[in-house]
């Protein structure tokens, strides 16, 4: 369960990234945010993985306060939180696989299960054949579809997605979306922030829109837009 | 901790000391310099010592006699000097014999004296040893004032003057040390500073994705150790080198001079420079790590 009370950040002197946001996420939930650009969608994730703490309110997630954390537990509470970031955040200097494998590094996994685990996510979104190739060396998209293996690794039971989709051709965005709906339907907690319509109002899930910091919508079953 | 974690740790390691090669190598000489340095001086310091003590349990006092007393005279003088107070022995030692004693101690350079064998310049002397070194002044008096007497020596103030000179190199070598460990520690200390700063990036996205702070530092705090290890190297092979070389040359030229064996001092000595070595990495990227890791 994810719950945000009352959450404010405000940047600089006068920009309220986010406003007053209180949501529940339950456990297992498909949940939508949108909004235009600027609303608040890349700032919401960044306060759930505690990037950065809420100015005021507070973030819970099963019962801990982001804020309570101490320094030495905060990388034990992001291994719950499996994100993919809007501008993707790879290692420059690492091959796809090594970027993928970091992060079971990360966590100790034994070597045989990194063996195992990363050609199987990397066939997941597929890109099994860029396995060795850097990160300049791939398409925004494809560097996008690295970024989600590595978030899906190691089966965190939240997945933070900021527009996944965001450099990817109708087809390849329907690929993923529908691989993000079969890893919810496992029982992952899946938080796709996005602005694209299309998606959005073909998979009827929960959709919470966001206007300059605010909630403006909170719909079961939503559409992008507020008709419906 | 998992195996496969410490190869990753080690690969880590490796990478940034062979993208900072020219960093790398720096730091390397300085450690090597700085324990070859090191090295020197305590090689220094333990022979000088060892000398000076060599020469303190030999302490005895030489009263030389008159060229002119027959072997009676020498017999009375003799008894006179065992009367008195705080003596333990008295020797006589005839000019033939210091004469071989000091072919002896010449070994294998002994031709160096042939020139004076014909005509021995050396004499009669009375070898004494007092019952405690505090004896030696008041017997140093009372022989001087025995007739037939010619001279007194004996080798204290040597072995002062030694016993202080070991003590000026260990101070001097003290302060150089404690300069030249600054000096690396701060060198290697920025040399990791210099992969922090060029990962930063990298280790940002690492914290994002769960690493903790130590699984970032332990690359770090082994590349010191390597700066560290890779330095004591170069440093031991020619310590060794030099010291061996030394030896073998005293040993032919001054063998009187009884510098300590090179396989004892060198055993000791080895896991030394090397555990500093590697302490002056462990050090260095320490302290990079507390100023610039703010992890
Ligand atoms: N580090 C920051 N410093 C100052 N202002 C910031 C910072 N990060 C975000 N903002 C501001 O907060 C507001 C919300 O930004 P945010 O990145 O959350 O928007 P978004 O909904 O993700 O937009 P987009 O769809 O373009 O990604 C924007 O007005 C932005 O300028
Ligand atoms: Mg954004």
């Amino acid at each position: 369960m994810i719950v945000f009370e009352r959450v404010t950040k405000v940047y600089g002197d006068n920009t309220y990234a986010l406003d007053n946001v209180s949501l529940r996420i339950k456990k297992g939930e498909f949940i939508f945010l949108v909004g235009p650009s600027g609303a608040g969608k890349s700032t919401f994730v960044r306060l759930l993985l505690r990037e950065d703490l809420p100015t005021k309110g507070r973030i819970m997630v099963d019962g801990v306060e982001t804020r309570q954390l101490r320094t030495r537990e905060v990388p034990f509470f992001r291994r719950q939180i499996g994100t993919v970031f809007q501008d993707f955040r790879l290692l420059p200097e690492r091959t796809v696989s090594e970027n993928v494998a970091f992060a079971l590094q990360v966590v100790e996994a034994p070597r045989r299960e990194i063996y195992r685990r990363v050609p199987q996510v990397l066939h997941l979104v597929g890109l099994v054949h860029k396995s060795r190739s850097r990160p300049a060396e791939l398409s925004g998209g494809e560097q996008q579809r690295v970024a989600l293996a590595r978030a899906l690794v190691n089966n965190p039971p939240i997945l933070l997605a900021d527009e996944p989709t965001g450099n990817l051709d109708p087809e390849t965005a329907w690929d993923i979306i529908k691989l993000l709906a079969e890893i919810n339907h496992r029982g992952t907690t899946v938080i796709v922030a996005t602005h694209e319509r299309e998606i959005v109002d073909k998979m009827r899930r929960r959709v919470v829109k966001l206007e300059r910091g605010r909630i403006v919508r909170d719909q079961e079953r939503g559409a992008y837009g507020s008709e419906i | 901790m998992r195996f496969s974690t410490w190869e990753f740790y080690l690969r880590e390691a490796g990478r940034s000391l062979i993208r900072n090669r020219f960093m790398t190598l720096a730091s390397i000489a300085t450690v090597a310099l700085s324990l070859l340095i090191l090295g020197a001086f305590l090689l220094g310091a333990a022979n000088l010592n060892h000398i000076a003590s060599t020469l303190e349990s030999q302490v005895e006092v030489s009263a030389y006699l008159d060229e002119k007393l027959g072997p009676e005279e020498i017999e009375a003088i003799s008894a006179q000097v065992q009367r008195l107070p705080g003596i333990r022995q008295v020797n006589f030692v005839s000019k033939e014999e210091a004469l071989e004693r000091l072919k002896e101690q010449f070994g294998e350079r002994r031709d160096l004296l042939t020139s004076v064998e014909k005509n021995n310049p050396l004499r009669n002397a009375l070898e004494v040893r007092t019952q405690t070194p505090a004896d030696v002044k008041p017997v140093v008096d009372g022989l001087k004032k025995l007739a037939g007497v010619a001279k007194v020596s004996y080798k204290e103030e040597i072995i002062e003057r030694l016993f202080a000179l070991t003590k000026a190199i260990r101070f001097t070598g003290l302060a150089v040390i404690i300069l030249l460990a600054g000096a690396t520690v701060f060198l290697i200390s920025n040399t990791i500073r210099l992969t922090v700063f060029a990962r930063r990036r990298e280790i940002a996205i690492m914290k994002l994705v769960g690493a903790t702070d130590w699984f970032i530092r332990w690359p770090f705090v082994l590349e010191g150790l390597c700066l560290g290890l890779l330095g004591s190297i170069p440093a031991l092979i020619l310590v060794v080198r030099f010291y061996h070389w030394l030896a073998a040359g005293v040993y032919e030229t001054l063998p009187f001079i009884p510098l300590l064996h090179p396989a004892s001092v060198l055993n000791r000595l080895q896991p030394l420079l090397v555990g500093l070595g590697i302490l002056v990495g462990a050090l260095g990227s320490a302290i990079s790590m507390h100023r610039f890791l703010r992890v």
